[in-house]
Order: C-alpha cells, then sequence, then structure tokens
C-alpha cells in the first residue's frame, strides 16, 4: 500500500482521504473510540503503579503490624488494613506485578504456542490435524480451571508455574483461530504465486500466512489477558495462588472473605475486587475497540 | 423426529463421550497420583503403619495396574473409597455431591437462560435507545465481574447492609446449613454464577435476533396484521435461538467453573468444594470422580445442545 498519497483537494473540499496503511487506520479507528481509549488511559495507568511498587510502596507491603488489625480506611492508611496490619495499598500496588505477569506473560506464551501448533495443524492437516482435533475436544471436556489447578498442584508453587499451567489450558482458541485462517489463506493466489516461485514452507507460513493473519491473532491476544488475570484470581481464591506472604489481588480478595460474612470489614475484600473488576473492564473493552479498529469484519 | 440417521449419530456421540472420559481419567488418575506427598501425610501415618495402608488400598502397585483396578471399579459404577475419610465408598459421596451441586449449577442455568434470553430480546427490540445501551453495559459487567466479586458485593449488600437497616430480621445468611439449601440461601450463589454466565446470552441473543428481525419473512409476518409481540416471540424468536443454543455448551462450562469456585465461598457441599478439598488431601480417587462426572456432565450437555437444534430448525438433520 502506498501509505503516503496526498488528499486530492477539488474546489476547497476534500474528494478523497489521504491513503493509510492498516495499522495508522486501525490507530485512527482506535482513538475514535472513547471507551477503548478510557480503557487505554487506564491500563497505562495501571502499569505505571506497577512499576512504581516495584520501587516504592507507602509501608512495607509484607510488614505485619504496620498499623492495627483491620484497620478501617481513613489517614495515614487510605484503604486500611488486613487482618494481619498489613497495608491494603501497598499491598493493592504490589499485587498488580502478580495480575499483571501472569496475564501478559500467559498471553505470550499462548500467542506463541497457538500460532505454532495453527499454522502447523492448518498447513499440514490430514493425520496432524485429526490428531490435534482429538486433543482440542479433549482440552474442551473438561472445566480448564480444573485441570489448572491440578497441573499446578503437580508443578509445585510459584509464579511460573501458575503461568504455565493457565497457558496450557488456554492455547486451544488460538490453535483454533490461527489454523482457520492458515486454512483459509493458504488457498489465496499470492501463496500460490509463492510457493510456484520457489519459496520454502516455513518462508510461506512466516513470511506470508502468519502476517495475513496478524489481526485476529493480535485481537485474540488482548482477550486472552483478561481471561487468564480471572484464572490467576481464581486460583489465588481457591488457595493455589502464589506462596504467601506475597499479595496478589485474588488472594486478598480470598482473605477479605471472612471478615465480610463476619460483617466487620468489607473493605479487605472490596478493593482488591474492585480493581480487579475494573482491570478486567479495561481489557475487555482496550480488546473490543481493537478488534473494531482492526478486525471490522468480526463487528458486532 | 428420531429416525434412524439421529439415533446413529446419538450412539456415535456416546461413543465419543466414552473415549473422553476413558482420555480424562487416565490422565488425572495417572497425574493426581504423581503429586508429591500422599492422602496418609496429614494423619500422621509413617513407616511401617503407612506401608500397611498403601498396601491396603493398592497404592504401592504400579499406577497402571492401579488405573486398570479402577477402570474395572469404574465401569461397574465404583468409584473406589476414599483415601481421607478412610472407608468411606466415593461413589455414593460424589453422587450426592453431584446432586447438591446440580441444584446450584441448575437454579444459575435457569437464571442464565431467563435473564440472558429476555435482556437479550428486549435490548435487540429497543436497539440504539438508553434500554439497549443499559442492558448491554450490564451484559459486559456480567461476564467480566468475576463470580467471587459478584458474591461478595452481594452479601455486602443483602447480609450486611440489609441487616444492619432491619435489625437483622430480613438479612441474608450467608453461609449454607443444610446439605441441600433452602430458596433464601440459594438464591445468591446461583445469581453470583449466573450473572456471569447471562452476559455473555445477552449479547448473542440480542445479535441473532438484530439478525432475524431484518429477514423478510419477519416482514410479511408483520404485514400479515400479526401483532408484534406474536412476530417477535413465535417468528423471530425461535430462529434467533440457533446461536443462542450452539453457546449454551460452553454455557455449561461456564456455570461448572462457576460452581467451583463458588461452592467455596458459601459453603456449599456439592462436587466444587470437594474437588479443591480432595485435591489439597490427595483423596485421588474422589478427585478422579470429580473430573470424570464433570466430563461427562460436559459431554452430555453438548449432545443435548447439538440434538436442540434439529428441534429448533427442522432442517438439521443429523
Amino acid at each position: 500500500m502506498a501509505a503516503g498519497v496526498e488528499a486530492i483537494d477539488y474546489a476547497g473540499g476534500t474528494l478523497a482521504r489521504a491513503q493509510v496503511g492498516l495499522w495508522r487506520d486501525g490507530l485512527r479507528r482506535l482513538r475514535r473510540n472513547r471507551l477503548a481509549l478510557a480503557a487505554a488511559i487506564y491500563l497505562i495507568l495501571l502499569a505505571a503503579m506497577c512499576i512504581l511498587s516495584l520501587f516504592w510502596t507507602p509501608y512495607n507491603p509484607n510488614l505485619v503490624g504496620t498499623c492495627p488489625d483491620y484497620t478501617l480506611p481513613g489517614p495515614g492508611h487510605p484503604l486500611g488494613c488486613d487482618d494481619l496490619g498489613r497495608d491494603t495499598l501497598s499491598r493493592l500496588m504490589v499485587g498488580s506485578q502478580v495480575s499483571l505477569t501472569i496475564g501478559l506473560v500467559t498471553a505470550v506464551i499462548v500467542m506463541v504456542l497457538g500460532v505454532g501448533i495453527g499454522l502447523m495443524i492448518g498447513y499440514l492437516r490430514g493425520v496432524v490435524d485429526a490428531v490435534f482435533a482429538l486433543i482440542i475436544n479433549t482440552f474442551y471436556g473438561v472445566p480448564p480451571l480444573m485441570v489448572a489447578i491440578v497441573l499446578y498442584v503437580l508443578l509445585g508453587p510459584g509464579l511460573i508455574n501458575i503461568i504455565i499451567a493457565i497457558a496450557a489450558t488456554s492455547w486451544m482458541d488460538m490453535a483454533r483461530l490461527v489454523r482457520g485462517q492458515t486454512l483459509s489463506i493458504r488457498e489465496r493466489e499470492f501463496i500460490e504465486a509463492a510457493r510456484s516461485s520457489g519459496a520454502r514452507t516455513g518462508k510461506i507460513l512466516f513470511g506470508h500466512v502468519f502476517p495475513n493473519a496478524l489481526g485476529p491473532i493480535i485481537v485474540q491476544t488482548t482477550f486472552v489477558v483478561p481471561a487468564a488475570i480471572l484464572t490467576g484470581a481464581f486460583f489465588s481464591f481457591l488457595g493455589f495462588g502464589v506462596p504467601a506472604p506475597t499479595a496478589d489481588w485474588g488472594g486478598m480478595a480470598s482473605e477479605g472473605f471472612s471478615p465480610l460474612l463476619a460483617g466487620y470489614d468489607p473493605y479487605m475484600l472490596l478493593f482488591p475486587a474492585v480493581f480487579l473488576s475494573v482491570t478486567l473492564l479495561a481489557f475487555n473493552f482496550f480488546g473490543d475497540g481493537l478488534r473494531d479498529a482492526f478486525d471490522p469484519r468480526q463487528r458486532r | 423426529m428420531l429416525t434412524r440417521g439421529t439415533l446413529i449419530y446419538i450412539i456415535q456421540r456416546l461413543l465419543i463421550i466414552v473415549l473422553t472420559l476413558l482420555v480424562v481419567s487416565f490422565v488425572v488418575f495417572v497425574v493426581v497420583h504423581s503429586l508429591p506427598g500422599n492422602a496418609f501425610i496429614s494423619q500422621r501415618v509413617h513407616g511401617r503403619t503407612l506401608q500397611l495402608l498403601l498396601h491396603e488400598y493398592g497404592l504401592d502397585q504400579p499406577i497402571l495396574i492401579q488405573y486398570w483396578n479402577f477402570l474395572k471399579g469404574a465401569v461397574q459404577g465404583n468409584l473406589g473409597v476414599s483415601l481421607y475419610i478412610r472407608g468411606e465408598q466415593v461413589t455414593p459421596l460424589v453422587l450426592r455431591e453431584l446432586s447438591v451441586s446440580c441444584e446450584v449449577g441448575g437454579s444459575a442455568l435457569l437464571i442464565t437462560i431467563g435473564l440472558g434470553i429476555t435482556f437479550g430480546v428486549i435490548a435487540a427490540m429497543r436497539q440504539n435507545t438508553w434500554v439497549d445501551y443499559t442492558v448491554t453495559s450490564f451484559a459486559v459487567i456480567g461476564y467480566t465481574v468475576p463470580s467471587f466479586v459478584i458474591a461478595g458485593l452481594g452479601v455486602l449488600i443483602f447480609a450486611n447492609f440489609l441487616g444492619s437497616i432491619t435489625g437483622g430480621s430480613f438479612a441474608y445468611a450467608a453461609v449454607w446449613t443444610g446439605t441441600y439449601g433452602t430458596i433464601g440461601e440459594l438464591w445468591l450463589p446461583a445469581l453470583a454464577i449466573g450473572l456471569y454466565t447471562s452476559g455473555q446470552i445477552t449479547r448473542i441473543t440480542r445479535a441473532s435476533m438484530l439478525e432475524v428481525i431484518q429477514q423478510d419473512y419477519i416482514r410479511t409476518a408483520r404485514a400479515k396484521g400479526l401483532r408484534e409481540r406474536v412476530v417477535t416471540i413465535r417468528h423471530a424468536l425461535r430462529n434467533a435461538l440457533v446461536p443462542v443454543i450452539s453457546i449454551l455448551g460452553t454455557t455449561v462450562v461456564g456455570i461448572l467453573v462457576g460452581v467451583l469456585v463458588i461452592e467455596n465461598i458459601f459453603g456449599i457441599p456439592g462436587l466444587g468444594k470437594e474437588f479443591v478439598d480432595s485435591i489439597r488431601f490427595h483423596d485421588y480417587n474422589v478427585t478422579v470422580g470429580v473430573f470424570t462426572i464433570f466430563a461427562l456432565l460436559i459431554g452430555l450437555s453438548n449432545l443435548l445442545v447439538d440434538l436442540l437444534y434439529t428441534v429448533l430448525d427442522p432442517r438439521i438433520r443429523y
């Protein structure tokens, strides 16, 4: 595409808009979507808070007895303290590290794994495709959270193992998407042209098929992020999270349930729950915006 | 309606379900047996006693033989004995818990379908009005916000707040007391699970209705002078339901995950709570049993969904 063609002015008005490439066009559409933009701004702020928490938090997030147990929100401790007298704001800030790491790293692994498998079975077809169809259908036949929990217990505690367990149970959608894209793209004329001019399989897959399927892949990846964060939160909520005393939102919400049920401190649940929910909403809105911008055919 | 083709199709599908169950149970069996530690650690048994216990439950045999023994029992409906509550038969245990989970999950499914389809149709009928925007926003919030957050907010509002302003007379009792919950105990867990899945159903119903009401036969129905309600419900909704039915399989998985999480919050003695406990206590047979039941539920509901197609759309045949 010629990205630099000037707009054609005619009698003072614009007859044709300047031609722009796929990326710039998508970005323009994304900028017009106010909800997606708000989500993006929130996510940038969240990332900033996450980075800040690496160097500075108001109090030591793991120091027991920073303030009296179950301190309610007030001056000094704007979000209160938990059952061990640890500052909730500090723990929330540090907790964003766990959630964002789980979300982003899982998304990258799922993308690599899903794209690799999808390209392979979409290109090879036949027996390989049938075998993977069986594997994928078996995965769809059990609740992913259960498989992930068993896998995590097998691997042993730790953030990396949580990520592996979640990624191992969420690559199927991506693989199916890429498989479908590959099946349709490989029949197109330009692939035939590439093959007849002597391009090798690797070149065809990664040089031609992959770039043409990139839009849907990126969109799908952005939806993996909130799904992984949610699964991670379920993990710690059920007691299979990062080892104590590391703070994470799901675990904090889980700790907040007994004071809530007993009726003396709702904030221990409320704040991590709000942070988690708003973050998930922001990722979903941003993903919706990206899909509308880069993959207009999928628009709902 | 039940033609020979349909029958063959059902049999094929049942065979695939059996195959899936075999694969799932085998993998889970091998994996849980290789987890570090064993069921007797928390019971402080060591040395010779431990060896005797392991031998008594056949845990000292090679894993493949153990699986074969498990399988021999399983085809007769015997899932073995619990290792944590020593000697307790797993089959009656998980069946009782299944009935509890079905109470919770079934109510969640009713809420999902009821709310989802109603709001989806309303949003589509009032497209691009404030009604539509409100409903779609709530749908997005519903399927984004984690079920335990909804449960927490529910407890906060209906147990704590309502309890404090009425002096405790109308408050929601958050902790499940009996084996089966009363309606008063059941609605909040069911709603916490159902809001998530109903959000998805709302979106699909809305999109599908919008597509259907643009078709010619809807115009014909209106031109015949039928009332709008008849056109919407009898003509449009029936056809719009086909894509909705197709995601019901996913919905069932979503509800099962919800059951897993929510049961642990409210102390509901169902399969979800048992699953988490059984992993913690290395109660191998129970873990495998719960897994197998969940896989069976998903397989059967997917089959049911595919058969529902033929009811809704007679053009679809197997």
